[in-house]
């Protein structure tokens, strides 16, 4: 059983909430409540490599906040 | 040929349809019963014309030559069809109008039955009857029967159709059109091309490895009838159906067979299916084919893959393609093509859609006022679930089920189902199929809202707040329990508070991770607490990591200080970390500190803790728990109430189970008990269950099944024992809940990822179902929630295995410095509130009707075995880092229920192409070596029981490897040995291979060789004690195999402590004499037996102190003693003498011995062994540092200056190796030859040495002084030296890593010698 996160032949978004938490998703999916797509739809590596890229900080807005940073 | 049957008599003789073939044959061999006779019965109302039915009804059989064959086998045997030129109509009347009303159905059904019952004789013709039963004035009934070989289905309504025309005509058919023959379609068959139906078939269903079954492991079908639920689609829907197979170019089968298979694919968990359709067979090419009546049906697999992603439209129009390329191969039999897949039955559905319904209400206005009522009709057909279609203006849909295996209510929901995804594909063609939702509303609010966890409304926060809460409700009451000592929560408060300030002063500050490697002591709870007072998490590693490893997690962690006790500092000190290393327990500074707390702002979100898994890419990953998630766990409603106030900590620090044992005692003002370091068994957990008045505790499944076989009372005074981590076992758990009346056994599932528990459920009132198969999960804990998924994201019905995704509490915030890892596991919850995450675990689970979820396997590569976590993909990372391997596979195999062991396949790199290593003597052994390489890489339990060396992996027809197919590793080698000669023997070698799940195991061959382990070990000492034979885990190590395991007790045994001691006495080269160091002990050469060859026989030297009470008085003294020993067993040379340390004198006096005596010396070893050097034998501290020796906290001496040896001996038996077998004798019989044996070696002085010596050297804890091999002994040895340097200190020669290291060495060194010889 081939886990749809894991479908190397699969196409892919990236989402992003309002904490600032990324999110891999199949794109044939229905893009949930409370994220937004931040990149659109690419191979998986392609995505992921968006991610590595992109959340730098994987602590969530609220804590950075509250760290005063 | 035809005997019997007279030239006029014969018509014809035909070949048979491979349909007919198969069926000939089953009549043949099941002659008991042949299920292949088939009915269509039906009434008839109105006015009859019998004699005109008849009429019709012989005329039918005129014109059907094919309706008038026989069947025969040639004298060669293959068959025919004989066709007679005319048979008698097999016509029978039966009057049941005289029976009251009542009566009459059940006796005209018992009349029905009984012609199915009369089996035909398949030579003789017409292979069918008709049976014409009078019910009433007005009232017939037609029961027609016959053998399936003649016609099908299909053929049904034609032949109705036409036998009422002909009743119109009153038998005549001059008007009616010409027949067209059945020979026509034979004919047409023997033109098709075979090969060529064979490769489309195979292609089609290539790549399908396992049967698509909704019923696996059904019984085989009994006599009823199959249950029916039908349907008739609204008008609208048909015709939106129909119109949407128009714009697709389809047709209605493919709709309808998409549709089947969207079902299947929900009700397997599978995305590709593949299910029995009947195809009528009969080829549009040839003429008249439609009015034909004869057997043409086929029933073919239909393979659908129902791709989440593809809309409703791409799919149907691959289906319509890939069934269309298959239409001209539709002739080729189920059985050859089932033969062609490889993988036998490859369904166990079946569709019909019904083309040709002969249609009573169209024909009943032309019947003279006759009118047709469809009755019932006999189909041999017996899946657990038939679909069948009927076209019409509102489609009419039937789902018929096995009732053993379906309910009618299972099966109207699957029709409601169906309907759905037909509304689906009717009106959305766009739509994914991954988004088509087939759950009941009901259905859909149980498994996402009702079966979750309770909602709590709990406020998030930390640790420390809630800590300082509990501190101020109760100070003075206990919170930990470690080594006798108690530690109140004010005094746990002042020393984390001034471990805190100094954490922060050396750099910890908010969300810091901070890597930990501390011996199990209170120490883990005070630097925990210490930990997150600075604001950092506590990332703890753990202490099964080999150094590389070690050194790996340190440098991820990346934190400005390592936190370590005194028994870690050495495993630390060779590090290279540019962490600071605090030794919590050993560091001046800490006492000075302030006592109160640092006061730094804790935030929920912040990191609480940082725990290594297993990772598939080689190395670990690091998942981050919040303060949040651990105090939502600790505070879990099902863990308050008093069962988890008193809770042993005994998991390693690494593992997620650590976070349950330290905070849920703590933060309910409870008391963390802290176990002694070392492995727990049943009699040491009953021990201390009572002693320290514990509640509750976790074990793994592994130990749990151990304690339960072994001592299933030792929780009776426990409110609760959890136990998790693999799939529990019904029988250990009904065991342990039966010997402890009043203890709950809490099966936990979760994992890491999600803060250790994310269900827990008591198994006493489940269990007690005697029915019961498994130890359930339950349901979640407190606000944490598991969907069960379908690879469309969907939720799977109740009964529908799926992937388990967690969310709400718990889950922590990825993994450490892994994003796009943790974007790919934490990822987005299409359930929860908006923006909320879910993580997927890999898991295959299921919900129960109840709601209880139930699991069932892992979707992926990660394995538990002993209850440890494992990505393969690890463990094949470290092999293939091995120069000779080319590729890897690992896998977990379960050749004996219950026994998981890990078993890597390789295939060597070949040795033709450059200069890799050539091709070990004695051909295709394993790769030399690996088990040690990779035991250097990995933790223990990581380690492979066995290595296969392979030339190819096999491989599916899509060239992946076919795991499944790699050869269960034959031990027959290792296990071959020599047959047991004893009654004892025998039953110990039966003992034997049930623990270790082989066939059988030879008397003389190691256990240890046969793949057991410590655990194995203490598996093998409780079934040995319930078979009434005596042994303790210390024998199992020191004696090792069943040979001597069955001289265990005898009046002379003092196995393990004999002066030589045998450590593999077979092989017919020289053997190698190992000498003792100071403690007096070999068994830390038992582990060369790995290294060196099999053919290599290995003793050990060992002090006489043990068997006897007076010390040897010098270096000499010993030397000459041993060689009587040696002498014994090797009267003339070469000889082959090692030693480490002291060792290393007397063998070196050995050898000048035999040189002496005209012998030869071949190798002479000297393991970091210094002759004439002022070991201040006087002054030092013998004993702290001899257990620093063998990995014993000599801080257990430290108070009084006294050894507290009731304490040592439990350290010891708790350890992993044989050292867990010494007595306290034995022990003090160590350490007087350690205090002895140092004297000597600063008393040796040596003579010459004619020869090359081999030396290691210990790198670690060298001074300047410290002598060197050459300049040590290069003045007394004509010969070379050669020096190989070891990364170790000297008193860690013996752990694993060096000892291969030196293995190899040796090995190589033998080899030569054996080959100069």
């Amino acid at each position: 059983m081939t886990n749809p996160f894991e479908d190397p032949d699969g196409t892919y978004l990236v989402l992003v909430n309002d904490e600032g938490q990324h999110s891999l998703w199949p794109s044939f999916a229905e893009v949930p409540a409370g994220w937004t797509v931040a990149k659109n739809e690419d191979t998986r590596q392609a995505c992921l490599d968006y991610i590595d890229e992109n959340w730098t900080d994987m602590r969530p807005k609220s804590l950075i906040e509250a760290m005063g940073e | 040929m035809g005997a019997g049957l007279s030239k006029s008599q014969l018509e014809d003789i035909l070949p048979l349809s491979p349909l007919q073939q198969g069926l000939f044959f089953h009549a043949l061999y099941d002659s008991e019963k042949d299920v292949y006779t088939a009915q269509i019965v039906f009434d008839l109302r109105g006015p009859l014309d019998v004699a005109a039915l008849r009429a019709g009804a012989a005329t039918l059989l005129r014109r059907h030559a094919n309706l008038r064959a026989g069947f025969r086998q040639r004298k060669e045997g293959s068959p025919v069809q004989v066709v007679h030129r005319e048979v008698r109509l097999p016509w029978n009347d039966a009057d049941l109008s005289a029976l009251p009303e009542a009566e009459r159905d059940a006796r005209a059904r018992d009349l029905a039955d009984a012609e199915r019952a009369r089996p035909f004789d398949m030579t003789r013709p017409p292979l069918l009857r008709f049976l014409l039963i009078r019910l009433a004035d007005g009232l017939h009934r037609m029961v027609f029967t016959n053998h399936h070989i003649l016609l099908d289905g299909w053929s049904t309504p034609v032949l109705q159709t036409e036998l009422f025309a002909l009743y119109l005509a009153k038998g005549d058919d001059t008007g009616m059109p010409r027949v067209a023959p059945y020979k026509n379609y034979l004919a047409w068959l023997a033109a098709q091309d075979r090969q060529a139906a064979e490769d489309a078939w195979r292609r089609s269903l290539d790549g399908v490895h396992e049967p698509t079954l909704v019923a696996p492991g059904a019984p085989e079908p009994g006599a009823e009838s199959p249950g029916r639920v039908r349907t008739r689609l609204t008008e609208d829907l048909t015709a939106a159906l129909s119109a949407r197979a128009r714009a697709q170019g389809v047709t209605l089968n493919t709709v309808l067979q998409l549709a089947w298979g969207t079902l299947l694919s929900r009700l397997t968990g599978s995305t590709d299916v593949v299910f029995g359709a009947a195809v009528s067979g009969r080829p549009p090419e040839l003429p008249g084919v439609e009015q034909m009546i004869g057997l043409f049906i086929n029933t073919l697999p239909i393979r659908v893959r129902v791709r989440p992603a593809d809309t409703v439209a791409e799919a149907l129009t691959r289906l319509q393609d890939e069934q269309a390329a298959l239409m001209p191969h539709h002739h080729l039999g189920l059985s050859d093509i089932q033969r062609l897949s490889g993988t036998g039955t490859l369904f166990d559905t079946m569709t019909v859609l019904e083309n040709y319904p002969f249609d009573p209400d169209a024909a009943g206005t032309a019947l003279g006022g006759l009118t047709l009522h469809d009755v019932d009709g006999y189909d041999a057909s017996h899946y657990p679930l038939t679909f069948a279609a009927v076209p019409g203006r509102g489609l009419s849909l039937r789902i018929d089920h096995r009732t053993d295996l379906f309910t009618e209510d299972d099966a109207r929901r699957l029709m409601r189902r169906f309907v759905r995804i037909l509304e689906a594909v009717a009106y959305r063609p766009d739509l994914p199929l991954g988004r088509i939702e087939v759950l009941d509303g009901d259905e859909r609010a149980c498994v996402l809202q009702e079966w979750q966890g309770p909602v709590t409304g709990r406020e998030t926060g930390t640790l420390t707040a809630r800590f300082a809460a509990r501190l101020a409700e109760t100070p003075d009451a206990t919170a930990v329990r470690a080594a006798g000592e108690s530690i109140s929560y004010a005094e746990l408060d002042r020393r984390a508070n001034r471990l805190a300030h100094r954490l922060a002063g050396l750099g910890v500050g908010r969300d810091t991770p901070v890597a930990v490697l501390l011996e199990r002591s209170a120490d883990t709870v005070v630097a925990s607490l210490a930990i997150l007072k600075a604001g950092g998490a506590y990332a703890p590693i753990h202490h099964g990591y080999p150094p590389e490893r070690l050194a790996w997690a340190v440098a991820e962690v990346a934190a400005p200080v390592l936190v370590v006790n005194t028994p870690m500092r050495d495993r630390v000190a060779a590090l290279g970390t540019s962490a600071r290393i605090l030794v919590v327990d050993d560091d001046p500074e800490i006492a000075a500190q302030p006592d109160t707390d640092p006061g730094v702002p804790c935030h929920p979100e912040q990191l609480a803790c940082v725990l290594f898994t297993s990772g598939s890419t080689g190395v670990p990953k690091g998942v981050m728990l919040r303060h949040r998630d651990a105090l939502d766990l600790a505070t879990d409603g099902r863990l308050r109430g008093g069962a988890h106030d008193r809770v042993l900590v005994h998991s390693p620090h690494a593992f997620d189970a650590s976070i349950y044992e330290v905070w849920t005692p703590l933060l309910h003002g409870g008391t963390a008990v802290v176990a002694p370091p070392g492995h727990l068994n049943g009699e040491a957990l009953e021990t201390i269950i009572a002693a320290e008045d514990l509640t509750g505790l976790f074990l793994t499944t592994t130990l749990f099944n151990l304690v339960a076989d072994e001592r299933p009372h030792a929780f009776a005074r426990l409110r609760e024992v959890l136990t998790g981590g693999e799939a529990g076992s019904p029988a250990a758990i009904r065991k342990v809940l039966a010997a402890c009346p009043d203890t709950e056994v809490g099966n936990v599932y979760g994992p890491t990822e999600a803060t250790t528990y994310t269900t827990i459920a008591g198994l006493r009132a489940p269990l007690a179902d005697p029915s019961e198969t498994s130890a359930v999960l339950g349901r979640p804990i407190d606000d944490m929630r598991v969907y069960v998924l379908d690879q469309g994201l969907r939720p799977v019905p109740p009964g529908v295995a799926g992937e388990a995704y967690i969310a709400g509490a718990g889950l922590g915030r990825g993994y450490l410095r892994r994003p796009a890892l943790t974007a790919g596991r934490y990822v987005a919850d299409p359930f929860g509130a908006p923006g909320d995450r879910m993580y997927r675990t890999g898991d295959l689970v299921r919900w129960r009707p109840d709601g209880t979820l139930e699991y069932l396997d892992r979707v992926d590569f990660q394995v538990k075995v002993r209850g440890f976590r494992i990505e393969l993909g690890e463990i094949e990372a470290a092999v293939a880092a091995h120069p000779a391997v080319a590729n890897v596979a690992v896998i977990a195999r379960e050749d004996t229920p219950g026994v998981k062991t890990l078993v890597a396949y390789v295939i060597a790199r070949d040795p033709a192409r450059g200069d890799d290593p050539p091709e070990p003597p004695g051909g295709k052994r394993g790769i030399e070596g690996l088990r040690d390489f990779v035991a250097a890489r990995v933790p223990e339990y990581m380690v492979p029981a066995a290595f296969v060396r392979l030339d190819t992996f096999p491989v599916g027809p899509t060239g992946k490897l076919d795991r499944r197919a790699l050869p269960a590793p034959d031990y027959g080698e290792a296990a071959a040995g020599r047959d047991p000669r004893t009654p004892e023997e025998e039953r110990l070698c039966a003992i034997v291979a049930g623990v270790l799940g082989l066939d059988r195991v030879g008397a003389d061959v190691s256990f240890f060789d046969l793949g057991g382990d410590s655990i194995a070990a203490l598996k093998l000492v409780t079934r040995a004690r319930q078979e009434g034979i005596e042994l303790t885990p210390r024998d199992v190590f020191t004696h090792q195999t069943v040979e001597a395991l069955t001289r265990v007790g005898e009046p002379e045994d003092r196995l393990g402590f004999e002066v030589l001691l045998p450590i593999r006495t077979s092989g017919t080269r020289p053997p190698v004499f190992f000498v003792h160091p100071a403690g007096g002990l070999a068994w830390g050469y038992l582990q060369f037996q790995r290294h060196l060859g099999p053919d290599q026989p290995i003793y050990g030297l060992q002090a006489r102190a043990f068997t006897r009470s007076d010390l040897p008085g010098s270096v000499a003294e010993m030397a000459e003693d041993y060689l009587e020993q040696v002498r014994a067993v090797r009267p003339s040379g070469p000889y082959h003498l090692a030693g480490w340390s002291l060792g290393g004198l007397v063998a070196y006096e050995m050898a000048v011995r035999l040189q002496a005596a005209g012998e030869r010396v071949g190798l002479l070893a000297l393991i970091d062994a210094y002759h004439g050097q002022d070991l201040e034998s006087e002054r030092r501290e013998i004993l702290p540092e001899l257990l620093e020796a063998i990995g014993v906290d000599a801080g257990m001496i430290a108070e009084d200056g006294n050894p507290d040896m009731a304490q040592i001996m439990a350290v010891l038996a708790a350890r992993d190796d044989a050292l867990a077998t010494l007595g306290e004798d034995d022990l003090v019989n160590v350490y007087r030859n350690y205090e002895n044996g140092l004297r000597q070696a600063e008393e040796y002085r040596p003579g010459r040495f004619r020869g090359d010596i081999v030396f290691f050297t210990a790198l670690q804890g060298r001074t300047a002084d410290s002598p060197t091999g050459r300049a040590n002994w290069g003045p007394l040895v004509e010969g070379e030296i050669e020096d190989y340097p070891l990364d170790i200190d000297h008193h860690l020669l013996m752990e694993p890593g060096p000892a291969a290291e030196m293995g190899a060495v040796l090995a190589a060194k033998l080899d030569k010698l054996q080959s100069t010889d």
